[in-house]
């Protein structure tokens, strides 16, 4: 039996990078490595930042050297805090239009195909993150027209003053965890959504992010606030290309979702297989809204990542998809957090993951229900899918109830791919690692079928790959 | 000049890495951070984590055996280094390690090999003051083939740290079951670490109602080939009592099955549990068969169960494993067929109780035990029957 499940070459293409390239690395020589509180000045200086945000900033150094490394999760010994740029300037100021691109940069996007995109409609607006800084974006008129705001965080932080100082870190302070601490010191790019009351994206809002300096951190901050009854659906995708030594990985991503609106943010994550990446993202749900986090992670050497939402208001709903694919040498530690602090919320957790190769893959999960929020529901599925027998599978949930009224569930499964399955399918004529690549696709179908398309078929490709059985 | 803590710390990676010692001096004093006591209250139990000389010596509690000794079940007591202590005992927090330190000599229940042990070994363990602090090792052993029960009863009032290391030989099947009916003031920290070897079978039944902290943590080893570990526990929280169990089952050996099932109840203001499971299921456990649940019933407001159920998987060789974890009112419709049915609000609440954490009652197998947890659930009801199940009412 053992030997039905070691070797695996089918599905080795999973969770491998494609994009293993990279461009001329100018900036990047310029920019310094090692953090100081110089640094923080220098960055904000750069950017022309008023005196609150360079406060916020150096509040936010001075509580990253307080705060201790975290005592749980992934190993993270491997990050060299001292050998990291922590602000890389690409060029001097945004184009206005692709063709304002630099060369090298145009190309990196040609290959990642951008412009196809957005030729082809799908893509409301497109910010691509190009080492620190948003160097292009743009936005279709009907949205502009409609009054939603769809620009890189530092724009934002221009033209917008008001809003952004608002809500700037009120969902994830500065002193949140260490990571999010560091975010708020050296934060650069991202974006930045809002959508004013009762308007409804109706197409996606796509956003690229590359990290393409050698021990680059990208700090990236992403703030979205949708107005009262408002709807959209903001999508991240991550892609890096591969380098000898780690890199570092620290989003901060807060949203607002207000009284009856509805928050959707996908993300594929797939980072070359020597990032860290150590994301805090967090919703606030108020009064009747939905939130939604659909979270794909098949990259990276390390992620730790746990979505959370807090449902503030009553009746407001949030729902987790996770889907985590580690190979050799990756961990993935991902997961989800509830915190139910209103009457009648409801929320629902579905977590999917599967290692090969020696990967580990696990869910790390919170549920707090607050002793005000009664009638409240939360469910918590997670599921495990071994391939092989050198493989590791976690799951940490904590559940934490403080009232009587609620109903509450946590269902894990772990299950091998078992020799009946294949020989099932073999026996209808399919080929060993066509039927593999079937189960590995039925198991995480319940996540790629809330993705929108071209997701739907990047991941659908993943699988694909493994069934040739050609890479690798 | 900013002074930045990037120390780096490898945060240990899976349960069977968690640091241990037999000397107290290598613990550092409990913050409330770590993974092991960051849902406890060290306030209360702080007493336990002093490295002294217990204040009445070795009989700081009153320990009665009953009849093991006239029945040959009962062996001299063991000294530190006297086998079989400590043959798989590793202290893995101060509590145990002040506990393994101070106490000289360990009492020895062992069931002789190839026996039957017909009526249970019953330890009464009675507390003298929750001002007087007692540590103590007991060792349970239960040799190859042999069969039987055995009963840690504890009552009174006490500060008392344990250390409980049960020895389960091949082919042998034993039965471990731990009842906490302490006074409200005492506290107790309990560390049950077992190895169940080739063919063996251990049921270890944890049931807490009394005391005002109550930790028992039992870690489990599957170390043999087609060894088999049944966890289950009861835990009836009152206002003002914390009741905890971290449970821990390793699945080392080839083919082993296993089995956890906690259940708690809680009402009153305060009224606290926590569980938290950690299964492992190590390379080299191909065959495993393991299930891990955790089921809380809140009967009134102003409680708080916290529930972690954690698996971690090193091998894909395996027949299952799952683990599960609920929380929540007792069942309105049941409470509703049952009240169609005649019955009175009142009663019909009790017999919900009592059939949720009857499950667990069935399991001990032997009557006279049995009986005695269902009085203690039953009891707990009656005390609980004045508290109004306050936010129902607000539906």
């Amino acid at each position: 039996m053992s030997d039905v499940l070691i070797d695996r070459p089918e599905l080795e293409g999973l969770g491998q990078y494609e994009f293993g390239w990279h461009d001329s690395d100018e900036a990047g020589q310029i920019a310094k490595r090692g953090l100081s509180e110089q640094v923080v000045r220098e960055i904000s200086e750069l950017k022309n930042e008023s005196e609150w945000m360079l406060e916020r900033r150096l509040k936010g150094l001075q509580l990253f050297g307080r705060k201790p490394m975290p005592t749980w999760g992934a190993d993270l010994s491997g990050i060299d805090f001292d050998n990291i740029k922590y602000f890389v300037r690409s060029t001097e100021r945004q184009a206005q239009s692709w063709e304002d691109l630099p060369e090298d940069i145009r190309n990196t996007y040609d290959r990642l195909g951008i412009p196809e995109a957005e030729r082809s409609r799908l893509v409301a607006g497109v910010a691509a993150q190009y080492e620190s800084e948003v160097v292009y974006h743009q936005i279709q008129e009907d949205l502009e027209r409609q009054g939603v705001i769809f620009m890189d965080t530092d724009t934002a932080l221009r033209e917008h003053p008001e809003i952004f100082e608002e809500y700037f870190g009120t969902v994830i302070p500065a002193g949140d965890n260490k990571f999010a601490a560091l975010n708020t010191a050296v934060w650069s790019g991202g974006s930045f959504v809002y959508v004013p009351k009762g308007v409804h994206v109706e197409i996606p809002l796509q956003a690229y992010f590359r990290i393409n300096t050698e021990n680059m951190g990208q700090f990236e901050r992403t703030l979205i606030i949708a107005d009262e009854g408002s709807y959209v659906h903001y999508i991240e995708g991550c892609t890096a290309p591969i380098y000898s030594s780690d890199s570092l990985h620290s989003a901060v991503v807060e949203i607002i979702v207000k009284k009856d609106a509805r928050v959707r943010y996908t993300t594929i994550q797939n980072w070359s297989n020597n990032v860290y990446n150590l994301v805090t993202k967090r919703a606030i749900a108020e009064e009747g809204a939905t939130m939604e986090w659909i979270d794909g992670n098949i990259g990276s050497k390390v992620t730790m990542k746990y979505p959370s939402i807090y449902l503030v208001g009553e009746r407001a709903k949030g729902e987790t998809l996770s889907v985590a694919f580690a190979g050799p040498g990756q961990h993935q530690d991902a997961g989800a957090k509830m915190i139910h602090m209103a009457p009648h919320t409801t929320s629902s957790i579905v977590s999917k993951s599967i290692a090969r190769g020696g990967g580990r893959a696990g869910y790390r999960g919170e549920v707090r229900v607050d002793a005000n929020a009664h009638h409240s529901a939360n469910t918590v599925r997670c599921d495990a899918l071994l391939v092989d027998t050198i493989s590791r599978s976690d799951t940490y949930p904590a559940i934490d109830i403080r009232v009587d009224d609620v109903v509450l569930g946590h269902e894990a499964t772990v299950s091998k791919v078992s020799e009946e399955q294949l020989f099932y399918l073999m026996s209808r004529g399919m080929e060993e690692d066509e039927a593999m690549a079937m189960i590995v696709r039925g198991f995480i179908e319940p996540i790629a079928r809330e993705l929108p398309m071209e997701y739907a078929l990047e991941l659908n490709k993943l699988i694909e790959m493994s069934m040739e059985g050609s890479v690798g | 000049m900013t002074v930045i803590d990037t120390t780096p710390v490898v945060p240990v990676q899976t349960r069977s890495e968690r640091p241990w010692s037999f000397d107290p001096e290598d613990f550092e004093r409990p913050t409330g951070r770590e993974v092991n006591w960051k849902l406890s209250d060290l306030r209360r139990l702080a007493p336990l984590l002093v490295d002294e000389e217990t204040e009445a010596g070795e009989r700081s509690l009153d320990y009665d055996t009953g009849d093991a000794e006239a029945r040959g079940l009962l062996v001299e007591s063991t000294g530190h280094d006297a086998a079989p202590r400590g043959e798989i005992f590793q202290p893995e927090d101060l509590a145990s390690a002040i506990a393994w330190k101070r106490c000289a000599n360990a009492l020895h229940v062992r069931l002789p090999e190839g026996q039957a042990v017909e009526a249970p070994v019953v330890v009464r363990i009675a507390g003298r003051g929750a001002d007087v602090h007692g540590n103590a090792h007991i060792v349970i052993e239960a040799m190859p083939g042999s069969q039987g029960t055995v009963v840690l009863s504890h009552e009174g009032s006490a500060a008392y740290a344990q250390n409980v290391e049960i020895l389960v030989r091949p082919g042998a099947r034993l039965e471990v079951v731990s009842v906490q009916d302490w006074e409200d003031d005492a506290v107790h920290a309990a560390a049950h670490q077992a190895v169940v070897e080739q063919g063996g079978f251990l049921r270890h039944i944890v049931a807490s109602f009394g005391g005002g902290v109550v930790r028992v943590n039992p870690s489990v080893r599957l170390a043999g080939e087609h060894a088999e570990g049944e966890l289950f526990g009861l835990s009836f929280a009152d206002a003002g009592q914390h009741l905890e169990s971290q449970v821990y089952l390793h699945h080392e050996g080839v083919s082993t099955k296993g089995d956890v099932l906690y259940k708690g109840a809680l009402q009153g203001e305060g009224a606290r549990s926590v569980w938290i499971g950690d299964v492992l299921i190590g390379s080299g456990a191909t065959g495993t068969d393991s299930y891990e649940k955790n089921q809380n019933l809140v009967l009134t407001d102003g409680t708080r169960a916290d529930s972690i159920p954690n698996l971690e998987i090193e091998t894909g060789d395996i027949a299952g494993a799952g683990h599960a974890s609920a929380t929540g009112r007792f069942d309105d419709e049941q409470l509703f067929y049952l009240q169609s049915r005649g019955i009175e609000e009142e009663e019909a609440r009790r017999l919900v109780v009592i059939g949720f954490l009857m499950e667990i009652v069935q399991k001990v197998g032997v009557p006279e035990v049995e009986e005695r947890l269902a009085a203690a659930i039953e009891e707990e009801l009656r005390r609980g029957a004045s508290l109004a199940p306050a936010s129902r009412a607000g539906a």
